[in-house]
């Protein structure tokens, strides 16, 4: 009986002591301290000036005085206690407040309610890194309950800006891999992939190293390791966060802004054409290598640079709408059919050029896709269609020629037109005058250009002159073939360089019937097919000639040369197609083999017979041709074809002196 | 007799390289622990005495495996395995060089900002224990080269001699990269990708921290221990139930 009253003692007893260790661990729950401040349920402003790191470790330094600082209490964990954990109401408590005014004059915001602005504050430091949260670690907030939060050590502090390593977070994902296996969360584990694939070859140190850190930090007590692991999992929540984490703060942590852009930089690297890098490596070398003598910083620029002798000269010899080109300049046209476009001076050489070739047009169309390209949007819709009704439309009067599917593709994008709508026929039109242009350039001439110098004018008055040509040119389509042919006629003071330099008595001769027709210049129409046999047998005479006496009449093989070639590409440009839809064309008509040869220069994949043709071009001395030059008997096709062909292998390496060099001396400064 | 030979030298090429690479590699990690402690409530002179030691352990170490190293991968005529192997070497060394020296200039700019006469500006980071047995695994190591000059240096000297040892590992990272030329993304690594657990996992810690991690948000004390002590009440209360139960039936 005794017995059993006791025993129902002891349980009552037993009943009383687990409720009394019931009621303590609620109460532990609420925060029942003295100081409770009610906290606002909303969201806090956030206070927009970016603070800056010194200030904010100012703030935390005093926030560590043992008298006025944060208040902290144990952390209990099962097996043990942990000092120095803070709750949210010690940070904002009462002795908060004095730091709190320093942070205010800090941050210079002068209104707000001390709980918002504490809250904001408080929200910053546990987004930057300072305070980390012990439980919940994931997520960087404060919150308004009895969380508890710890001070990161300074190593791990943001103020430096330290560099965040990857290889510290592969030795970090390691580590925690090596204490258990599969812990790592779905985004770590990408990330732990992705670094050993990119810093593969140091792999074996990051798995070392990362057990050597293990046993270092089991050196220490246990408490400690739960701290240390703590810090530095607060450390790579703050730097590697997983992606599209919605954190309360917007302030201004690079974290977030981070791996955010990190985000997009990856997917848009993925989309990125790849090239190896010794190939882009091997163009950039050769662009410079090009380029290298051209940049007057890099090497001596002649007369003098400008920008270190105060000496104008060089920027008046080389603007834009200037008579004379120099030397360099010209030879820069030769790098690239873009040099030469984007050069106002050689586009405008270029376009006289494909003036005498009756092929302006595509200069001009080129433009205009520019101008609808870079131009307002509001002209768009204006300009597509005037470009439309002068280029596209069958039986536009400045038609270009380009193949059926483009002009199908651009004209269904006409009729919604945008920026970009022109693209396609522009590219092919740029790739036509491109191919134009290949065997048509060369070392061109540069004479005695410094030596003719004119005054400067003022930029207005040049500006003036330019938009009164432009008026003129857009004026002047269809184009005119009068006054095509003032340019054509030499002018006498312009000896060292001129356009076309054929002067009428020159191509009075028979053999070149072409010219004929007019005294002056050739009229498109009349030379169009059908007299081409002829013309280009009296051509290739020409031609031959040319080839077996290259220097002493090389202007007027260039004549001629250059003559023929006029008729190709004006055939070319005409049809408009490919160096192969040429060869179809012509060989049924018996010319194959002249088609061939022609055309063979034109073909990209054999550039060695394409410097013969250089010396025949537009850019030419006009010098008295000899008129015994002239008359040649007229040989079969077939023993000039022949004779062609063996002496292009001499004559192509013979070809590279140029006519006028060997000239210059008869030239006078003009 | 000839492979015999051959794996013997290579042994003696390999094996000191080796050891020092591994000693260097666990002296950085026992550094950057002791690291982390600098400017928080741990922070002593003891502290930083550690760390100067370690410091200069870790330099030491590395002076004599940079020699080894450079030395063998400038010879010629090393056959193309060896070389392969002493190139893998060499990457984890120069990376662990990398570390020790981040964390060298680390420690140099919180010793500027955390004085150790003004103690009450530590942060309370809620660490207890010192370094010292962290310190003493690094410095356990076996040295090859030389004694340990027991110095117990005052900060001011201790900085300026911190300085002078930065800028010698900058040069000496410097002067590897200058006269080898090791192709790093040429060198396969051995190791798997996911380092094995170690034996004696650490059941304890695991469990500290994964009854973190198991609540989130939730309420801040340990969920289980009021589980636990329900668990208990309720079979106190099923016990004292049946007693009074007994009680009246036999009264």
């Amino acid at each position: 009986m005794t017995v059993i009253f006791v025993l129902v003692l002891f349980s009552y007893s037993q009943i009383a002591f687990c409720a009394a260790l019931i009621f303590q661990s609620v109460s532990k729950a609420t925060c029942w301290h003295g100081d409770l401040c009610p906290l606002p349920a909303h969201h806090t402003q956030l206070i927009s000036p970016y603070v800056p790191y010194m200030q904010a470790e100012k703030v935390l330094l005093e926030m560590q005085d043992p008298k006025k600082g944060v208040k902290s209490q144990p952390q209990r964990l099962v097996i043990t206690t942990i000092p120095h954990a803070i709750t949210v109401c010690a940070l904002y408590s009462n002795s908060f407040f004095p730091m709190l005014s320093l942070a205010r004059q800090l941050l210079n915001s002068c209104s707000g309610f001390l709980s918002s602005e504490a809250r904001s504050f408080g929200s910053m430091l546990v987004a930057l890194g300072y305070i980390y949260p012990l439980q919940d670690h994931k997520r960087l907030v404060i919150k308004p309950d009895a969380s508890l939060y710890r001070f990161q050590t300074p190593y791990f502090w943001p103020t430096q800006q330290w560099p965040v390593e990857d290889t510290d977070y592969a030795i970090y994902l390691a580590k925690r891999n090596i204490r258990k296996k599969g812990i790592l969360e779905l985004h770590e584990q990408e990330q732990y992939n992705r670094l050993h694939k990119w810093m593969n070859h140091k792999w074996d140190f990051i798995v070392m190293q990362a057990k050597e850190q293990y046993r270092a930090a089991k050196e220490r007590k246990k408490p400690d390791r739960v701290v240390f692991d703590c810090q530095e999992r607060a450390y790579w929540v703050v730097h590697r966060p997983p992606v599209r984490t919605h954190t309360h703060t917007h302030t201004h942590t690079h974290t977030h802004t981070d791996s955010y852009q990190t985000c997009t930089t990856y997917t848009g690297c993925r989309l990125l054409p790849r090239v190896k890098s010794s190939v882009s490596i091997g163009a950039l070398v050769k662009y410079c290598a090009t380029y290298n003598s051209h940049d007057p910083f890099l090497s001596k620029c002649l007369p003098s640079n400008p920008w270190l002798t105060d000496d104008v000269t060089y920027w008046t010899l080389n603007m834009p709408n200037v008579e004379i080109p120099t030397k360099m300049r010209v030879e820069r046209w030769t790098f690239s059919f873009g040099e030469l476009l984007s050069d106002p001076r050689g586009r405008d050489d270029f376009r006289l050029f494909l003036k005498k070739e009756f092929s302006g047009e595509n200069l001009a169309f080129w433009e205009g896709c520019e101008d609808l390209k870079w131009g307002t949007a509001v002209t768009m819709r204006e300009k597509a269609e005037q470009i439309y009704k002068t280029f596209l439309a069958r039986g536009a009067p400045r038609w270009i020629n380009i193949d059926g599917k483009t002009m199908e593709i651009t004209v269904s994008g006409l009729r919604h037109p945008h920026r970009y709508v022109l693209d396609a026929a522009q590219t092919h039109i740029y790739m036509l005058m491109k191919k134009v242009s290949k065997h048509t350039r060369s070392d061109a001439q540069l004479e005695q250009n410094a030596r003719n110098r004119r005054p400067s004018l003022s930029p207005i008055i040049l500006r003036q002159q330019e938009l009164e040509q432009r008026a003129k040119m857009a004026a002047s389509a269809p184009v005119d073939i009068t006054q095509l042919c003032r340019f054509t006629t030499p002018v006498s003071h312009l000896a060292v360089y001129s356009g076309f330099t054929d002067s009428p008595s020159a191509n009075a001769s028979p053999s070149l019937p072409f010219v004929a027709p007019t005294p002056v210049c050739p009229s498109p129409i009349s030379v169009a097919l059908d007299s081409n046999s002829a013309s280009e047998r009296r051509a290739e005479a020409g031609e031959g000639e040319a080839e077996r006496n290259p220097e002493a009449r090389a202007p007027a093989g260039g004549n001629v040369l250059k003559s023929r070639m006029a008729l190709s590409l004006r055939r070319l440009l005409k049809r408009g197609c490919s160096p192969s839809t040429m060869f179809a064309s012509l060989s049924p008509k018996g010319q194959a083999a002249a088609g061939t040869s022609r055309i063979q220069p034109l073909c990209p994949d054999q550039p060695s017979q394409a410097p013969p043709r250089r010396t025949g071009n537009f850019f030419q001395i006009k010098v008295d041709i000899p008129p015994e030059c002239r008359i040649y008997p007229i040989e079969s096709e077939d023993e000039e074809e022949e004779n062609r062909a063996s002496s292009r292998g001499g004559v192509g390496a013979k070809e590279i002196i140029c006519p006028w060099e060997s000239l210059t001396p008869q030239n006078g400064t003009g | 007799m000839d492979v015999a030979a051959s794996s013997e030298e290579s042994w003696k090429t390999m094996f000191p390289s080796a050891v020092l690479s591994l000693c260097h590699m666990q002296v950085v990690a026992c550094y950057r622990n002791l690291a982390s402690c600098v400017g928080g409530c741990t922070d002593s002179l003891q502290l930083r005495d550690d760390l100067r030691q370690t410091r200069e352990k870790a330099q030491k170490l590395a002076v004599s495996t940079c020699q080894h190293l450079t030395s063998h991968l400038r010879d010629k005529s090393l056959p193309q395995e060896q070389r392969r192997e002493l190139e893998l070497l060499w990457v984890a060394f120069s990376s662990s060089l990398e570390l020790l020296h981040v964390d060298m200039c680390k420690v140099f700019s919180m010793g500027d900002i955390f004085c150790l006469a003004n103690t009450t500006a530590l942060v309370q980071t809620g660490l207890q224990g010192g370094g010292s047995e962290v310190a003493a695994r690094a410095l356990s190591l076996p040295d090859l080269n030389q004694a340990q000059t027991p110095a117990d240096g005052l900060e001011n000297q201790e900085r300026s001699a911190m300085e002078k040892e930065i800028s010698q590992i900058d040069h000496m990272i410097d002067d590897m990269e200058m006269k080898v030329n090791v192709l790093r993304w040429m060198v396969e690594p051995h190791g798997p990708q996911y380092a094995e657990p170690l034996s004696s996992t650490d059941s304890a810690s695991l469990a500290l921290l994964t009854v973190d991690e198991e609540q989130p948000g939730h309420q801040p004390l340990c969920q289980r221990s009021r589980i636990f002590v329900f668990l208990l009440l309720f079979a106190v209360v099923l016990v004292a139930a049946t007693l009074s139960v007994c009680v009246v039936f036999f009264s």
